[in-house]
């Protein structure tokens, strides 16, 4: 956690702008939250929060005057989406002489085994405009060909001529020396002042030519679009007489304004995801939970991240756009490399709405196909013909048979029931409800491999922590995938629903930098490195432009001999080369958790550093939510819990209906935002945080 | 009794396993040293009952997954009753184990319940180093197994929880990067530990009798969904023959002949009639050959098959002993990788007749394997690496380009990793054009890379392929353009066979261009849709010259590839008479 600065008067609004629903969270400085979900609106993103401003104005000000927001947050699938439909930038790309197709060959590996029709995704840049400049450096940064600039023009010219909207920089080893890239950067950004430019050395000073080129180009061909959206964004919002700050949540879970997104837009590509667990992060640290399991499921896909005494788990190997994929870390290649940290989220494809089918063995499968919110499952009546995990939840009575969304949402529970009996039930020869039982553990299962490739998967044991559960559907099925994993403890916040959106109220304001190093670090190069790590805190505190930041240094370190990198943090209070051991330790603590041994004798290599600075938002102390809707007093109804339990007579309750005293399971929380299920041998409370807290009486790892 | 089988449980306890092996995986990866593994992935892992057959793969190298069962089977034998807990078995030889090649090293941990054993945790890498006649131990000029390097029987490598400091010794001093290699097995060794507590995490939730009997469902399932999908193939005998160039300065052609054989939900592949073996590293043992018949035909059924050894069980291969497809004692294999390709091709080939929707036509044939080695600051280097690949075109679509062979799912090394640890320097690495085969779907276009040798007296040796046979199109698809390494040193170049058995020594300053073979073209070039040519030109991936004569498609205006469609027209009903006289003649 961050040192708070003093908390501000007023209003701050967070918008989480999806495909299809755009989630809304307003916190005033007394802590009063109100949450919106409305109808995206893709034709001019604005319109859906400028709506939902008015909305919350009318429910949440003392006057009749529109309230004032100083600060308006959002996350955005902007940039993704401009990668997923190939509507980026006419990007073109310039490399070192001989090495124009590196970005199309990738790293070779394809993500799927047996599959001779398979089909790699088309480069971001196609080759025609992918262009080669005689240069060269080798592996220490020495000029074996210096670049010829009057070449150099003439591709420019060239450029100018065929008209494109943004220009990438690859040159080999430019991490080591960039002088050949700054240079043409020079130039370029003097002949085409109008066009984006992104150099390889600016964006991603690191070694691996594929994944560099790949950051570079993607960072080139989402940056027109993403400049575009955010500019009219605020335009728009200033024409509605909103002048608060425009922020936007980055991939590694800081905010940022909107100007320095502009400069690097290649940084908010997970912007999305990335929300929801700063908000588990923060909430869950307040309420005195600071080792955590985020589990957020929604309607197509579940994902999972790790929070570790407070602090988020990233990572910087990530592909945009390469599909759901859990061992995302093994099998890479369907998507675009992106080398930049990104909160480590691991997904599965198994949501509400995967489809349930039993295949030509008799076994019964559940997604990865998925009905999402069109034509939806069966129950939803709007044109869906398959069912669906959602209709598992409702012939189980977990989920409301009549309506949800605190009446908006009409259900169809019969429709659900039906399929269930006579296609899915008679093939594995039980009855509806043992075979939606079925679909509820087999979905489980799914998405526990989500969550396992956050823990043990980094040699994390899930026992240890707290499943903190959001997203439409997390819920329902968190209680039951944390008993199988043997945790002990699954917190649901208040507007778990749409907590993306209120996690972004509580990110902080942060900026990295990084360099790459490449070398073992002992004495004299400790001190080189301390001068690296100066050089980039310098320009870190530059960015941030306000006083109060943490600081932080860390490298990524590994033994020399090996591929791949573990972050470690540096202390910033002494000399580098005075705090080797106790750096030597951290990393070996690290080894030997995240693979289980060490390599003793080998030296100790650092591949890169890196300085991260953060702002903390102003400090609310309570959080008091809005309900909407609640069911009534005494509702009770049937709902299958296994062989085990069988059919229970389950009270239907409010958040508010619970307290500080536990109270056995088995219970379904309805509110307006979504459905908790708190199973039978289970006990919930409330804490003072309005989150529901649900007991499993197991006995952990501890 | 065999307990009933929950069909939920069933899928609960598959995911589980796969879990675990990916882990595993993962663990071996990211703790490796070699290039070979940590950065081009040629290692394997798996679960395998206590019988040693796999239950469930890592995703990882498509042609070690049949490649286990053998060579457990010989250690289950041959240790019963002195397997015991804590242990780890290491071995790697083709005769005395039925292992894969010298440098594939199994390191595997047996895993109990109690006393009862239970299941192994199985991982396979190919290592930089065995030892041998040259670096890298993969010489194409071995003449038998004793001078490819250090064989190893399965040994103890740890017992009793106790590791064997000697035989690490003798492993470390008969290969030249002990470093690389005893770092890669303790990644074996920490990845196959990983595998045992994941396993005995659910022997312990579940109790043995279970697991076992889900096991054993799961293989009945596996079986179940193959025979299934061979069922859906057209019963009949398709027959195919490809070719490996041939070794040394002056190649004959090795044949692999198989005949396919599917009667109802059985299919057999015969290998009668493949070459004898060769006098050189490039045979492949019995077990390496149905692990590769195995995987080709894994990749013509439904993605939901378990990767488990009950899919293999309808699936039956012969080959006579003594072939280059089931090699005796004492035929050398350091470089059978090309053997495996080629009986993957050969199943396409002869599928493509049966299924011809849903295989692509020739590829590459697997990955070009170059070898460098020499001394580097006072100490010895070894550097090898897969080039790969190009694939050949489908009844959809153009044959893809910088993708690795079905058989093996590998990575390439980065060049800035290779110039900052080896005394190499990558010229360069990109297409060639004009070099897929031409087709309605165009074959992928070659591949070149180009190393250049930055110290006197290093090693070089190449195990390649397709020069002399290069990857047939289908239905009317043109053949791709031939591969070939040349060295290029100061004004002169000299082309090296596809598999020279003598070692070749590069000088500072010395370059190997390698190129590898464009894919097959699938139908007719004549019926290309003349804006997928456009394409091809704008993109320098075919000239006007080539889309003139091979496609007939003529351009107005070459900057914007407009085609001159009435031209076109007239040239494209020229070719195709030009054909049918041809073809009446």
């Amino acid at each position: 956690m961050t040192d708070a600065v003093p908390p501000t008067p007023g209003y701050r609004i967070a918008a989480d702008i999806g495909g299809t629903f755009t989630d809304v969270a307003c916190l005033s400085a007394d802590g009063q939250l109100i949450t919106r979900k409305v109808p995206s609106t893709p034709e001019d993103y604005a319109k859906a929060i400028i709506a939902a401003m008015a909305e919350i104005s009318a429910a949440g000000g003392d006057t009749d005057a529109p309230l004032s927001f100083d600060e308006v947050l959002h996350a955005s699938t902007v940039a993704t989406n401009a990668i997923l439909e190939g509507k980026g930038a006419r990007t073109a790309l310039i490399t070192t002489e001989g090495f124009r197709d590196v970005l199309e060959l990738r790293r070779i590996r394809v993500p799927r085994l047996y599959e001779p029709l398979y089909e790699k995704p088309a480069p971001l840049v196609p080759r025609r405009l992918r262009f080669e400049l005689a240069e060269r450096m080798d592996a220490r940064g020495n000029v074996l060909k210096p670049l010829d600039m009057a070449e150099a023009d003439r591709l420019i010219d060239q450029l100018i001529e065929t008209g494109v909207e943004a220009v990438s920089v690859c040159f080999l080893h430019a991490h080591v020396n960039d002088t050949h890239e700054a240079a043409l950067a020079r130039r370029l950004r003097e002949r085409m002042p109008e066009t984006f430019i992104s150099i390889s050395s600016e964006v991603l000073p690191e070694i691996r030519e594929y994944e560099r080129t790949s950051t570079t180009v993607a960072n080139a061909y989402i940056g027109p679009p993403v400049a575009s959206y955010l500019r009219s964004l605020a335009r728009r919002l200033k024409e509605s007489g909103q002048d608060g700050r425009l922020l936007m949540m980055q991939s590694s879970g800081g905010v940022l304004d909107v100007d320095s997104i502009i400069a690097k837009p290649a940084t908010v590509v997970e912007s999305g995801p990335a929300a929801g667990v700063v908000g588990a992060a923060q909430l869950g640290a307040r309420a005195g939970y600071s080792d955590i399991i985020t589990f957020d499921m929604g309607g197509t896909t579940a994902k999972a991240a790790m929070i570790e005494a407070g602090r988020v788990t990233s990572t910087d190997e990530y592909e945009v756009g390469g599909g759901i994929s859990l061992s995302s870390r093994l099998v890479k290649g369907g998507g675009y490399a992106l080398k930049l940290p990104v909160i480590d989220v691991s997904e599965v494809g198994a949501g509400g709405g995967s489809i349930v089918r039993t295949d030509a063995a008799g076994a019964l499968r559940v997604g990865p196909q998925s009905a999402g919110a069109h034509p939806g499952p069966l129950c939803y009546d709007m044109g869906g013909e398959a069912p669906t995990v959602t209709d598992a939840n409702v012939v189980l009575g977990y989920l409301n048979g009549d309506a949800l969304a605190g009446g908006s949402v009409p259900i169809k529970a019969e429709a659900a029931r039906l399929a269930f009996e006579t296609d899915i039930a008679p093939v594995l020869g039980c009855d509806a409800a043992e075979a939606a039982y079925g679909v509820h553990q087999l979905a489980n299962i799914t998405m526990m491999r989500a969550v396992k490739a956050v823990s043990t998967y980094r040699g994390r044991d899930p026992r240890d922590f707290t499943l903190f559960a959001f997203g439409g559907n997390g819920g329902i099925h968190a209680a039951m995938i944390a008993q199988e994993l043997e945790m002990r403890r699954v917190v649901v916040p208040p507007a778990a629903g749409v907590f993306s959106a209120v996690g972004l109220l509580f990110a902080d304001f942060e900026v990295t930098r990084s360099a790459a190093f490449l070398s073992v670090l002992d004495g004299p190069r400790a001190e080189r490195a301390e001068d690296i790590l100066r050089q980039l805190e310098a320009e870190v505190v530059a960015e941030l432009d306000k006083p109060g930041a943490t600081l932080r240094w860390s490298a990524d370190l590994r033994y020399e001999g090996q591929a791949f990198e573990l972050p470690v943090d540096l202390p910033r209070d002494k000399p580098l080369a005075q705090a080797l051991e106790e750096i030597t330790a951290a990393f070996e603590a690290e080894h030997k958790r995240s693979y289980g041994h060490l390599l003793d004798g080998k030296a100790i290599q650092a591949v890169n550093l890196r300085v991260l600075g953060a702002i903390a938002p102003a400090h609310v102390a309570t959080m008091a939510l809005e309900a909407r809707n609640p069911p009534a007093p005494g509702t009770t109804r049937p709902a299958y819990f296994g062989k085990a339990h069988g059919r229970i007579d389950t009270p239907v309750i409010r958040r508010h209906d619970l307290t500080e005293t536990p109270v056995p399971g088995p219970l379904i929380v309805e509110e307006y935002e979504g459905t908790t299920v708190v199973p039978p041998d289970a006990t919930a409370f409330r804490d003072r945080f309005d989150n529901i807290v649900i007991d499993l009486g197991q006995g952990g790892a501890a | 009794m065999k307990p009933a089988i929950d069909p939920i449980l069933l899928e609960v306890l598959k995911n589980g396993f796969e879990a675990i092996a990916d882990e595993m995986a993962l663990i071996l990866m990211r703790t490796a040293h070699s290039p070979i593994v940590r950065d081009a992935m040629d290692y394997s892992t798996a679960i395998c009952n206590a019988r040693g057959e796999t239950i469930a793969q890592g995703l990882t190298t498509p042609m070690h997954l049949g490649s286990f069962y053998d060579a457990m089977n010989h250690l289950v034998t041959t240790f019963a009753g002195r397997i015991k807990p804590g242990d780890v078995f290491i071995g790697n030889d083709p005769y005395l184990i039925q292992g894969q090649h010298l440098p594939d090293i199994y390191v595997i941990e047996p895993i109990f319940s109690g006393d009862r054993l239970c299941a192994w945790a199985t991982t396979i890498a190919h290592h930089a180093d065995v030892g041998g006649l040259v670096p890298g131990s993969n010489s194409i000029g071995a003449t038998e197994i004793h001078q490819e390097g250090l064989r190893l029987p399965f040994l103890k490598l740890v017992e009793d929880g106790v590791e064997n400091k000697m035989l690490l010794e003798i492993v470390a001093a008969n290969v030249r990067v002990p470093d690389q290699v005893i770092g890669d097995l303790h990644a074996q060794v920490a990845a196959a530990r990983a595998g045992q507590r994941g396993f005995a995490a659910l022997l312990d939730r579940h109790g043995p009798d279970a697991i076992e009997a889900y096991a054993e469902a799961l293989q009945d399932q596996a079986e179940v969904l193959a025979r299934q999908a061979i069922a859906g193939i057209p019963d009949g005998t398709y027959s195919f023959v490809d070719h490996i160039d041939g070794l040394g300065e002056d190649p004959q052609p090795i044949e692999l002949h198989v005949k396919l054989t599917v009667a109802g939900s059985e299919i057999t592949a015969d290998w009668t009639g493949t070459s004898a073996q060769v006098k050189g590293g490039i045979n492949a043992p019995l077990s390496f050959c149905k692990s590769n018949v195995y995987a080709a035909l894994r990749s013509v059924m439904p993605g939901d098959v378990p990767n488990c050894h009950g899919y293999t069980r309808p699936i039956t291969v012969t080959a006579p002993s003594g072939t280059l497809v089931n090699c005796t004692y004492p035929a050398p294999c350091g470089a059978r990788g090309i053997t495996g390709y080629r009986i993957i091709d050969c199943i396409f080939g002869a599928l493509a007749a049966a299924l011809p929707e849903q295989v692509a036509a020739d590829g590459t044939g697997g990955s070009t394997l170059p070898s460098f080695g020499g001394m580097a600051g006072g100490k010895p280097f070894v550097f090898s690496e897969c080039v790969m690949g190009v694939w050949g075109a489908t009844s959809t679509h153009d044959g893809q380009s910088g993708v690795p062979h079905m058989g093996s799912n590998q990575s390439n090394v980065p060049i800035e990793m290779i110039e900052a640890d080896y005394p190499l320097m990558i010229d360069r690495y990109g297409y060639v054009a004009d070099t897929g085969g031409a087709g309605e779907f165009r074959g992928g276009v070659s591949i070149l890379r180009e190393w250049r040798a930055l110290s006197d007296d290093m090693y070089f040796g190449v195990r390649s392929d397709k020069s002399k046979f290069p990857p047939n199109g289908l239905f009317g698809g043109q053949d791709g353009a031939p591969a070939g390494t040349t060295i290029l040193s100061g004004n002169s170049q000299r082309d090296l066979p596809p598999l020279p058995t003598d070692p070749e020594t590069l000088s500072q300053g010395d370059v190997v261009r390698h190129v590898m073979a464009g894919g097959g073209g699938y139908g007719d070039p004549l019926s290309r849709d003349v804006a997928r040519v456009a394409d091809d030109l704008l993109d320098g991936l075919i000239s006007a010259d080539h889309a003139r004569d091979v496609y007939g498609v003529i351009f107005a205006d070459l900057a914007t590839a407009a085609p001159d469609l009435q031209a076109t027209a007239a040239l494209r009903a020229e070719l195709r008479a030009e054909l049918q006289t041809g073809a009446t003649t």
